[in-house]
């Protein structure tokens, strides 16, 4: 696996040699998009200036306040560092889809029930981070949410009601 | 009267001695084969260009020896211009700063003969008849054919002269003494060139050659003497080299590169990353980004047929092997430090994941790196301080500097329950290391 991925990323640096930009097809929401863009362009890039997808969000560029997270293969990062010639062959999920799988339902539900946004920005990328803790761990505790969530933060200060949520999707309860 | 001259004799005769052990084997005796003057080798041609750059023109050669001796990289402030020098390099005894090597003639090397050239590089004397510090590395250079260094002198002359004169050095006494290198220089710099081995393969000797004389990969691997020169005895051992651990790279199987494949090591120079092994970064991020990358591939193959003919010695700071994947879950596996799972949950952790194996990028995975496994945990602290970035292959990876969003204290928590948790033992390190840590890098 590691090495696989090892293996395209130095083909796609031999293509980038050729050229600044690149074609370069990724499979976002389970559909396939096909685009031209330098290999170092960060996802966060890709998805919001190229494919117009404009519901994950700028926070810092640094990885540091969790606003652009997204899935690849299922698991949270941040697509703001993510050169785009990583996750070529690699599934993505956005905000635009969360929705449609198992934990992200249960948890934008939650969310509305539990009233957890304010100004909402940061919002995309907390449901991102909830949803694949979720997925991982259906039932998380407060270290569980610590661990994962420590990496979003929100101006708002929405923290208490994010981790109501949080466990209220965990539960199936109505608020 | 007689008494006093056999004295004296006794004395000169222990100096000689002391000096004699302190400075040890040279760079290459550890290969004890036959040597030959360069001009009588006829087995192949270990100096100079690779094959296809030997019919251009002399300035494009100078560019590939100069990039493949990284003179750019000390040579060059970061912001500043190319070659103008004004790098700091931050030393017990006070701060050097590099020099301007462009070619103008009130501040750089515009009044340079070939001679002058030749001294600077070869012998570490200065124009004007100045000794050199061997910050600069004449003591491996001095291993380079005339025609290489001149052909980096053609290299260096074809570029902007670029009017910058560098920061007097700030050195304390007796260091501030440049004539004193004159005895330094005299023990520890062989001035001799490099001498193929007839007993070794044409393959073997380029290595020698674009790992001593160029690339001087001892400066960094190879540990000090009680003279701060190279201590041969324990050749590419591993050393602390401004502020970061330059690991061990000699053949040893369990702390050196023996158990690397070819295919890693020819990876790790030429991309900065080896699957498995961990990234460059710190100093040797720039000698891959400015160096190896733009080696010719026969070249990277030499040097890499040179480094595993390089006695093993082990480490004995390091262990015999690399901790294997931590837990999926951030509950199992080491939860001693509180305050620096905390830091690594909001900072670390989204790209590195808790197993140590990233999500994002094989790039980023810690397991099986020598900076988790090393109990000092030297680079670790060192890439928190000041971020890494990969440039090769495009599109490749950076991680952000944390040196001023945390304190020293949280970077200490931090990369103790990093080593915990996904090498083999925990650092101790406190915020005190951390400061000492951040006062050794140059800039």
């Amino acid at each position: 696996m590691v090495a696989r991925e090892f293996a395209g990323w130095i083909a796609a640096s031999d293509r980038a040699k050729k050229g600044m930009h690149m074609a370069t097809t990724l499979t976002i929401n389970g559909e396939t998009k096909s685009f031209d863009a330098p290999p170092d362009m960060p996802l966060l890039w890709v998805l919001r200036d190229i494919l117009g997808m404009t519901g994950t969000k700028f926070g810092c560029g640094i990885a540091q306040c969790g606003a652009c997270t997204v899935h690849v293969d299922g698991k949270a990062v941040r697509s703001c560092v993510l050169p785009v010639s990583a996750v070529e062959s690699r599934a993505i999920t956005t905000i635009e889809h969360v929705g449609s799988t198992p934990s992200g339902a249960k948890v934008q539900k939650a969310w509305l029930d539990a009233e957890v946004i304010q100004c909402g920005y940061c919002q995309s990328g907390q449901i991102m981070s909830a949803a694949a803790l979720l997925a991982a761990t259906p039932n998380p505790d407060d270290a569980d949410i610590d661990a994962a969530m420590a990496g979003n933060i929100c101006r708002c200060g929405t923290y208490v009601r994010i981790r109501e949520a949080i466990k209220l999707a965990a539960s199936g309860r109505q608020s | 009267m007689r008494i006093l001259a056999s004295l004296v004799v006794i004395a000169i005769i222990a100096i000689g001695i002391g000096v004699f052990i302190i400075r040890g084997p040279g760079p290459l005796d550890f290969a004890g084969g036959t040597k030959v003057a360069l001009a009588d080798y006829r087995a192949g041609k270990p100096t100079g260009v690779p094959a296809r750059l030997e019919k251009a023109g002399l300035v494009e050669r100078g560019e590939y020896l100069a990039k493949a001796a990284d003179c750019m990289v000390c040579h060059t402030k970061p912001g500043e211009k190319d070659y103008a020098g004004g790098l700091a390099f931050k030393l017990p005894f006070g701060t050097l700063y590099s020099t301007n090597i462009t070619p103008d003639k009130d501040t750089g090397i515009g009044n340079y003969s070939d001679q002058d050239f030749l001294n600077a590089v070869q012998r570490g004397k200065r124009h004007d008849g100045a000794r050199l510090y061997p910050a600069m590395p004449y003591t491996s250079y001095t291993y380079m054919s005339d025609e290489d260094v001149l052909a980096v002198k053609a290299y260096l002359f074809s570029l902007p002269a670029v009017r910058a004169k560098a920061p007097d050095n700030t050195l304390s006494f007796p260091f501030n003494q440049r004539w004193a290198m004159m005895f330094w220089s005299a023990v520890f710099n062989p001035d001799t060139r490099f001498a193929p081995d007839s007993s070794k393969s044409p393959e073997w000797n380029r290595g020698a050659y674009l790992a001593e004389a160029l690339a001087h990969c001892g400066e960094c691997h190879t540990p000090r003497n009680l003279g701060f020169a190279l201590d041969n005895r324990k050749k590419f051992a591993g050393a602390i080299t401004a502020g970061w651990h330059a690991f061990n790279i000699s053949s040893d199987k369990a702390t050196g590169l023996g158990n690397w494949s070819d295919a890693d090591l020819i990876s790790y120079l030429s991309l900065g990353h080896a699957p498995g092994h961990g990234s460059a970064s710190g100093p040797m991020g720039e000698a891959v980004d400015h160096s190896f990358s733009q080696f010719a591939p026969e070249d990277i193959k030499s040097i890499v047929a040179y480094l595993r003919s390089v006695p093993p010695v082990a480490s004995s700071d390091l262990p015999a092997t690399t901790a294997p994947v931590a837990p999926a879950s951030h509950k199992d596996g080491v939860t001693a430090d509180a305050r620096g799972k905390k830091v690594f949950a909001s900072a670390c952790a989204s790209c590195h994941g808790w197993s140590g194996e990233s999500p994002v990028s094989p790039m980023a995975t810690l397991t099986g790196t020598w900076a988790v496994n090393d109990p000092a945990a030297t680079n670790v602290a060192q890439i928190v301080i000041s971020g890494t970035r990969r440039h090769t292959p495009d599109g490749a990876l950076s991680m952000p500097a944390f040196g001023n969003a945390y304190s020293d204290d949280e970077i200490a928590a931090v990369a103790n329950y990093v080593t915990a948790r996904f090498g083999t033992k925990g650092s101790k390190l406190t915020a005190k290391d951390v400061a000492e840590l951040r006062e050794q890098t140059a800039e």
